[in-house]
Order: structure tokens, then C-alpha cells, then sequence
């Protein structure tokens, strides 16, 4: 609705002609229109693909880059277009937008490029149509908690934590068994222990073969009552130690006292402990009996070595509501069904329906399907019921399957992606290393060619970096005068790995304190750079969402950052912080940044008190702004 | 037992809105309309060219069938005044805006109409004014209509102004009118009378000129 109605202004006002006898007073003069241009088409040149359209057409949203004097700042004075260096595919829906009001989403395009281009025209996602919005807002969730995973894998991979106490370092083994071989040694032998305690519980109520003396049989638990007892200690002895130290190594104790695997360990040494103390009471012994069954929840410990048994529990919690439904539907039908046949029954003779709650067994058994054959109707009307209730059974518990068998292939199919990219990753940062290394070169060839610039003698390869160099335009120069620069104020050099690293280790070597923090100051201002630069990224997209027009300043800041920054967003990931100098290298590789500054002129809201007409098309104009924005 | 519940309830939900879908179908298919040539145009009204094809560009993109109709109309209206109801002057200006009195406004009517309000003169400007006002059409404005107008105009403003609308703002407001317009007294005005109380006052004089740049 909102681009027609600019439209229909001209309209608007000229009608207001009709208050004009009724008003008792003279009416304000009307604006002076500053920027009344004829209206004429507008060449927009996206990367080669011309796009024309009415002027009018896109200062039907002010608050746009498009529609403001913004888009001057990309007008090509010889073609007399302007002219837009990004994505032509994308942009045609962002001129639909201007075009018919309604922005939609196109399904195969990716959703942080969309994301960019519309951060670029200053067009907010909010106003992504209905028929796209639920799409766009599914994708975007979707990246987002795939970047989180990303980032949780790099912390969790994260090399270079010189300061870690103890206490972190466990946590780590803890929860990451393979990130040292301790961890992994630990990982296997509480595994092995949770097999054999489990295989103990099992075995313990086998019937062993009694000696000739005796008349009946023994279980094996009592026959070798000592072995067991011992085998039992070991584990819970080593499933306490476990526990203790998780509970010392945890960052944060109440957290781990709460969550489900901690509880699972204590439920799982608890029964031993109540049986140690209380062996010899012969009332509680009973309760010491069911105590033990307890003890095959150590079989769930299985899950922090298991990750398809977390997926099934999480897909569980996270289908409670179908699984709520079931047990629901099913309890309306056993309640009905029994009803029935218990009346149905009633009239036969020694017919084992002798209750309601008796019919529940024969109704439960009979939905399932499972059929034991206990419990029979023997009348007619009987079968007739008993025949209705196991069809309706297979129908009831059918329906809600689908929707846990689809969560939880969902869920799966993400871990498993999850797993891919892990793998992947290893081969992907090998890759990105080198080519950024060979960029790093060109700069350190360059260093070396052009400040040493009587040192013709290089090596043939240098020499023909040298000549390559020179007669390169002058983009290269400048690159290189910048990056020379940045030297300069930084007061480091750019060196390639080889001589970082044995740079490192002689200086590790022979100053451990002292050099440590100077070689090292370097790389946290690195890594505060970089991370930094990422959380402004990550709230630039964050507020960009938010965006109600209380925030302009600050959106406008974070945009030009944004715009510089996005030409590393791909390399980011990739680099671990220890290469100081491939930060600030990359920082500069596209130095082209164009100047613009997404400027939001805040609208000025009058309010239309005092009953004058005419100045409510100030607040017409305002209004039409708002209501773009929304 | 609950699904079979549930699929009766889907079945019915879903045979409700086909009946609709229908009729919408025959209204829109049956009702588009396209304007006369330019030339014609340009001819009746007082426009040029290029501003009727910027009028018609706007037209045509809010209602592509070609028509206006009245809850189309006070929909579009409403937009420039959100902070009252505008829908009864919208009624009455779509009144005046339908010369054949059928229901929608047609590119013509809508042209016609502004030629008179941007370019005409300022008797035809009074003249529509005066039709405007008159809500049935008798040639005669009487207190009833004028208090409905008034009221109309007066709820575009909403509920929160300054100084606070009391209840006979309305009638104040029509007594002063009647005051000026009405020369003979006898409780109605006429369109000389109105045309010629105008033409007296200098700030509605000024005032008519006041949007003759809107395009």
C-alpha cells in the first residue's frame, strides 16, 4: 500500500481544497519544493545491467539510499547513469520493492548476500512481504545457528590460549576428549568401565549352575557374590572420582549440579553408597533391593560418548508436544475402549473383564497391536468393539510418528553436517593459508625489492616479481605505500610464517618473560581487533533487525564499518589470530572503500495540533516515511 | 479419536473461503476499465501531457483494474490521516468524485475532478466545493449537511488535539459558517450565496491557490 499512496498525495492535497470555506482561518503558505525535478527516468547501471526507471519511482521511500540524495554519490557524470557496483540479480528485487511496495525474497539466493545488499540500499527485512517473510526469517535462523556452531567449534578448537589454569585445561579435557591424548585415555577407560558395570548388573541375575550339594539354583551374583562386590567398587569408585573432578573442573558448579549428565552420574553411584551404609537393617533391605535398580542408569552415561543417543534425547525433549498428544489421544481412546468392552463383557460368564481398569490391559494390548491373547471377548458385540478399538489404535498411534521421525531426521542431518564442516574445515583453512600467504608474499617481495632499490641481484623469481611490480598500475604501489605505512605506525614488520615462528621460538628461548609479552602484545591487539570487528558485525545485523529509527547515528557508523569490513568477512574464519600480520594485511586488501555513508535524514514529526490542515502534509511527508519504514 | 476430530474440523474450515475466492474473481473480472486516449484527455482537462501520464502512472499502480472503489478509496484516504477516522469525508469526497453516481471512480472522473481543483478557476473551484458540500444533490446546503461535513472533517483529527474537542465544537463551528455564507437567512445557502461569501473572504481566496504546484 505504501507506494501507491506517495502516488495518490497530489490527490490528497488537492481535495483538501474542500476545508478551505469551512476553515476560519488563513491557511500557512505551502512548502517551497526544493528538489522538484522533472519527472524523468533514472538510469540505474548495476554492474552492466541497466535498469530504468521513473524518479518518482524510487522517491516513493526517502529513507532509502535510492531514494535519497544518497544515490548522488554514485553518479557516473560521463554516462550520465548511476552507476552500482554490486549484484544485478539481487538488485532486481530490491527495484521491485520500489516498484510495487512489496520486497520479496528470491528461495535460491543466499541469505547473507540478500542480507547485504539490502543493508547496502538501506532497505530494512522487515518489510519482506507475507509471502516471503516465513522463508527469509527460516533461512536466516538457520544461518545464524550455523555460524554459532562455527564459532563454538573455533572456541573449542582454539590453539593458541596461552593463559589457561588448570582448572580450564580439564574442563577442556573434559569435555573435548580429543584434544589431548590424556583426555582421550580417560574418555576410553571410563567408557570401558560403564561397559563392564553395566555387563555386571546383567550377568549378576543369571542363574549359575549350582554344586551337587544344593537343591536349587543360584543366581551368579549370589555364587560369587565377593567377585561382583569388588568388580562394583572398582566402577563406582572410578564413577566418583570422574564426578569429583568434573564438579572441580567445571566453570561454572551450579550449572553442572543442574544439568541432566550430572544428575544421571549421582543416580548412578548413589545406590552403592545407600547400600554401603545401610547393609545390616533388615526392614530397609527390601528398599535397598529396588535401589539397585538404579544402577542400570549408568547405562546412560553411555551418552556422553554416544552423540546419536543426545540427538535421540534432544529430539524427544524437543517433540514433547507431539509426544504429549499421543499419550494424550491414546489415554481419551483406552479410557472409552475399556468402558465399552467392560459393559460389552459383562453379561458373558467367567469373562476375565471384570473391571474398567482390567478392560485398560486388553485395550492397551489390543491398540499396539500386540495381541497376547490373555484376556479375549468372547460375546459379540464384544468382538465387534474389540475389532473397532484395533483399528482405531493403529490410526491414533500412527499420526504423530511422521512428525518425530521428521525431527529427528532434521536434527541428525545437522549434526552430521556439523561433522562434515569439521572435517572439511581442515582442508579448507589449508587452503585459504596458502593463497593468502602467496598475497603476503607479493608485499614482503615487494618490501624487499622496493626498499632495498639498488639491490638488483635478487633471484630470478624476485627479479621477475621486481619487473612485474613496476610495470603493474599504480593500484599495486599505492596497496604497497599503504601497507608500508601501516608499518610505519605500528611499528612491526610484516615477515612471512617461516620467520614468525623461528622468531618465536629463539625469542621463547632466550627471554621467556619478558619477550613473551612484547612478541605477544602484538597478537592480542590482533585478536581484540578481530573479534571486535566481528561483534560489530554481529550487532550491526543484530540491530539492523531492530531498527525503528531511534538508532540512525549509530546505524550509520556501523554501516561504514560494515562496508569496510565485509570484504574480509570470508577470511575471518579462516585465520587464527596468531598471524598478526596477515591481520592488518587483509584489513587493507580491498582498499577501494567507497566513502558512502548510509545517511538517514531523520523526518521532522509535527503534530498536527491546533487544527490546521495544511501543516499536516509536513507531517505527511513524515508519515509516508514511517510508513515505508515499517 | 481426536484426529478424526480434527480432520472434520479441516474440512469444513477449508469449503468457507472457495465461496468467497469466487465472487471476488467475477467482481474484479467484470469491472476494468481503461481511460480514453491522452489526446482526449488533455483536450478535457486542463493538463499537459506529461502530468496526466505521471496522474495515471499513480492511478493506474494502486488500482491496476482501472476502477476505484469506495472501500479502495477510503483505504487510500485513510493512509495520509492515520491518527483519526477518515473514512466519512472520504464517503462524501467519493461522492463528489463519482459524477455517474455508480459506485467507483474511473480515470476520467479522477482527472476531471483535479483539473478542476489544480487548474480551474476559482468559480469552478467554489462550484465543487459547493457540490461537495451539498450531500443530496438538491442545490441547497442545509445545517444537517454542513454539520456532517464539519463532523467529518473534525474526526480526521482524532481524539487527541490541542485544545481538547469538546461537544459543540461541531456546532460552533457550522453557526459561524452559517453565519458568514448564509445572506438572506433563511437556513439554507445557496451557490451564489456561497460563491459569493467566498469570493468576500480573502483568506479562502489565497487559500484556493494554495495547491495549484502539487504536481
Amino acid at each position: 500500500m505504501a507506494a501507491g499512496v506517495a502516488a495518490w498525495l497530489p490527490f490528497a492535497r488537492a481535495a483538501a481544497i474542500g476545508w478551505m470555506p469551512v476553515a476560519s482561518a488563513p491557511m500557512p503558505p505551502p512548502p517551497r519544493e526544493k528538489r522538484r525535478g522533472q519527472d524523468g527516468l533514472i538510469i540505474l547501471n548495476v554492474s552492466g545491467t541497466r535498469f530504468q526507471t521513473w524518479r518518482n519511482t524510487l522517491e516513493r521511500y526517502p529513507d532509502t539510499l535510492l531514494g535519497s540524495t544518497e544515490r548522488d554519490f554514485f553518479f557516473h557524470e560521463e554516462t550520465n547513469e548511476y552507476f552500482f557496483d554490486r549484484d544485478p540479480d539481487i538488485f532486481r528485487h530490491i527495484l521491485n520493492f520500489y516498484r510495487t511496495g512489496k520486497l520479496h525474497y528470491p528461495r535460491h539466493e543466499c541469505i547473507s548476500a540478500y542480507d547485504e545488499e539490502l543493508a547496502f540500499f538501506g532497505i530494512i527485512p522487515e518489510i519482506i512481504g507475507d509471502c516471503c517473510y516465513e522463508e527469509y526469517k527460516d533461512r536466516r535462523r538457520e544461518n545464524t545457528e550455523r555460524i554459532q556452531d562455527d564459532e563454538e567449534n573455533e572456541n573449542n578448537n582454539d590453539l593458541v590460549l596461552p593463559e589457561m589454569s588448570f582448572r580450564e585445561s580439564m574442563w577442556r579435557a573434559f569435555e573435548n576428549p580429543h584434544t589431548s591424548t590424556m583426555a582421550l585415555v580417560f574418555y576410553y577407560v571410563t567408557g570401558f568401565f560403564i561397559a563392564v558395570s553395566v555387563m555386571a548388573n546383567v550377568v549378576e541375575t543369571v542363574p549359575c549352575s549350582s554344586g551337587p550339594n544344593r537343591a536349587k539354583e543360584v543366581s551368579c551374583g549370589e555364587r560369587y557374590a565377593l567377585a561382583f562386590f569388588c568388580l562394583d567398587t572398582a566402577c563406582v569408585m572410578i564413577f566418583t572420582v570422574e564426578y569429583l573432578l568434573r564438579l572441580i573442573a567445571a566453570p561454572s558448579r551450579y550449572k553442572f549440579v543442574k544439568s541432566v549428565m550430572s544428575i544421571i552420574d549421582v543416580v548412578a553411584i548413589m545406590p552403592y553408597y545407600i547400600g554401603l551404609v545401610m547393609t545390616d537393617n533388615e526392614d530397609v533391605s527390601g528398599a535397598f533391593v529396588t535401589l539397585r535398580v538404579f544402577r542400570v542408569f549408568r547405562i546412560f552415561k553411555f551418552s556422553r560418548h554416544s552423540a546419536g543417543l543426545r540427538i535421540l534425547g534432544y529430539t524427544l525433549k524437543s517433540c514433547a508436544s507431539e509426544l504429549g498428544f499421543l499419550l494424550f489421544s491414546l489415554t481419551m481412546a483406552i479410557i472409552i475402549f475399556a468402558t465399552v468392552m467392560f459393559y460389552a463383557e459383562k453379561g458373558s460368564s467367567a469373562t476375565k473383564f471384570t473391571s474398567i481398569p482390567a478392560a485398560f490391559w486388553y485395550t492397551i494390548v489390543t491398540m499396539t497391536t500386540l495381541g497376547y491373547g490373555d484376556m479375549v471377548p468372547k460375546t459379540i458385540m464384544g468382538k465387534i468393539f474389540g475389532s473397532v478399538c484395533s483399528l482405531s489404535g493403529v490410526l491414533v498411534i500412527a499420526l504423530p510418528v511422521p512428525v518425530i521421525v521428521s525431527n529427528f531426521s532434521r536434527i541428525y542431518h545437522q549434526s552430521q553436517r556439523a561433522e562434515k564442516r569439521r572435517a572439511q574445515k581442515k582442508t579448507r583453512l589449508a587452503r585459504i593459508r596458502a593463497t593468502k600467504s602467496s598475497g603476503a608474499n607479493a608485499y614482503l617481495q615487494y618490501k624487499r625489492n622496493g626498499m632495498l632499490a639498488d639491490a638488483e641481484e635478487e633471484a630470478s623469481k624476485e627479479a621477475g616479481q621486481s619487473l612485474v611490480c613496476k610495470t603493474n598500475p599504480t593500484f599495486e604501489t599505492q596497496h604497497h605505500h599503504l601497507l608500508h605505512c601501516l608499518e610505519k605506525t605500528t611499528n612491526h614488520e610484516f615477515v612471512d610464517e617461516q620467520t614468525y615462528e623461528t622468531n618465536c621460538m629463539e625469542v621463547s628461548l632466550t627471554k621467556p618473560s619478558m619477550s613473551r609479552s612484547s612478541s605477544l602484545s602484538s597478537s592480542p591487539h590482533g585478536l581484540s581487533s578481530c573479534c571486535t570487528r566481528r561483534n560489530k558485525r554481529k550487532s550491526f545485523n543484530v540491530s539492523n533487525s531492530n531498527m525503528v529509527g531511534g538508532r540512525r547515528g549509530s546505524i550509520q557508523e556501523l554501516s561504514t564499518i560494515q562496508i569496510r569490513e565485509r570484504p574480509m568477512s570470508n577470511s575471518r574464519s579462516s585465520l587464527n589470530a596468531k598471524f598478526e600480520e596477515t591481520v592488518p594485511l587483509n584489513s587493507e586488501e580491498q582498499s577501494y572503500i567507497t566513502a558512502a555513508v548510509i545517511s538517514m535524514p531523520t523526518p521532522p514529526v509535527t503534530t498536527p495540533e491546533g487544527g490546521d490542515s495544511v501543516s499536516s502534509h509536513d507531517f505527511l511527508q513524515s508519515n509516508i516515511v514511517r510508513v515505508s519504514a515499517l | 479419536m481426536g484426529a478424526v476430530v480434527g480432520t472434520l474440523t479441516l474440512q469444513t474450515r477449508q469449503r468457507r473461503p472457495s465461496n468467497d475466492k469466487f465472487y471476488d474473481d467475477l467482481e474484479l473480472s467484470v469491472v476494468c476499465h481503461r481511460p480514453e486516449g491522452l489526446e482526449q484527455l488533455e483536450a478535457q482537462t486542463n493538463f499537459s501531457k506529461k502530468e496526466l501520464q505521471v496522474l495515471y502512472r499513480g492511478f493506474k499502480n494502486e488500482c491496476p483494474s482501472g476502477v476505484v472503489n469506495e472501500d479502495m478509496f477510503k483505504q487510500i484516504y485513510s493512509q495520509f490521516f492515520p491518527h483519526g477516522d477518515a473514512s466519512t469525508y472520504a464517503h462524501y469526497l467519493f461522492n463528489s468524485f463519482d459524477s455517474s453516481q455508480n459506485g467507483s471512480i474511473k480515470f476520467e472522473d479522477f482527472v476531471a475532478a483535479l483539473s478542476i481543483l489544480l487548474r480551474g478557476t476559482t468559480t469552478e473551484k467554489l462550484q465543487w466545493t459547493f457540490n461537495l458540500y451539498d450531500i443530496n444533490r438538491d442545490g441547497y446546503i442545509n445545517k444537517e449537511e454542513m454539520t456532517d461535513i464539519v463532523k467529518a472533517i473534525y474526526d480526521m483529527m482524532g481524539r487527541f488535539t490541542y485544545p481538547a474537542l469538546k461537544t459543540d465544537t461541531t456546532k460552533q463551528h457550522v453557526d459561524a459558517f452559517f453565519q458568514k455564507m448564509d445572506k438572506n437567512r433563511d437556513g439554507v445557502v445557496t451557490l451564489d450565496e456561497f460563491i459569493l461569501s467566498c469570493q468576500e473572504d480573502e483568506n479562502i481566496m489565497r487559500s484556493l491557490q494554495l495547491f495549484e504546484n502539487v504536481i
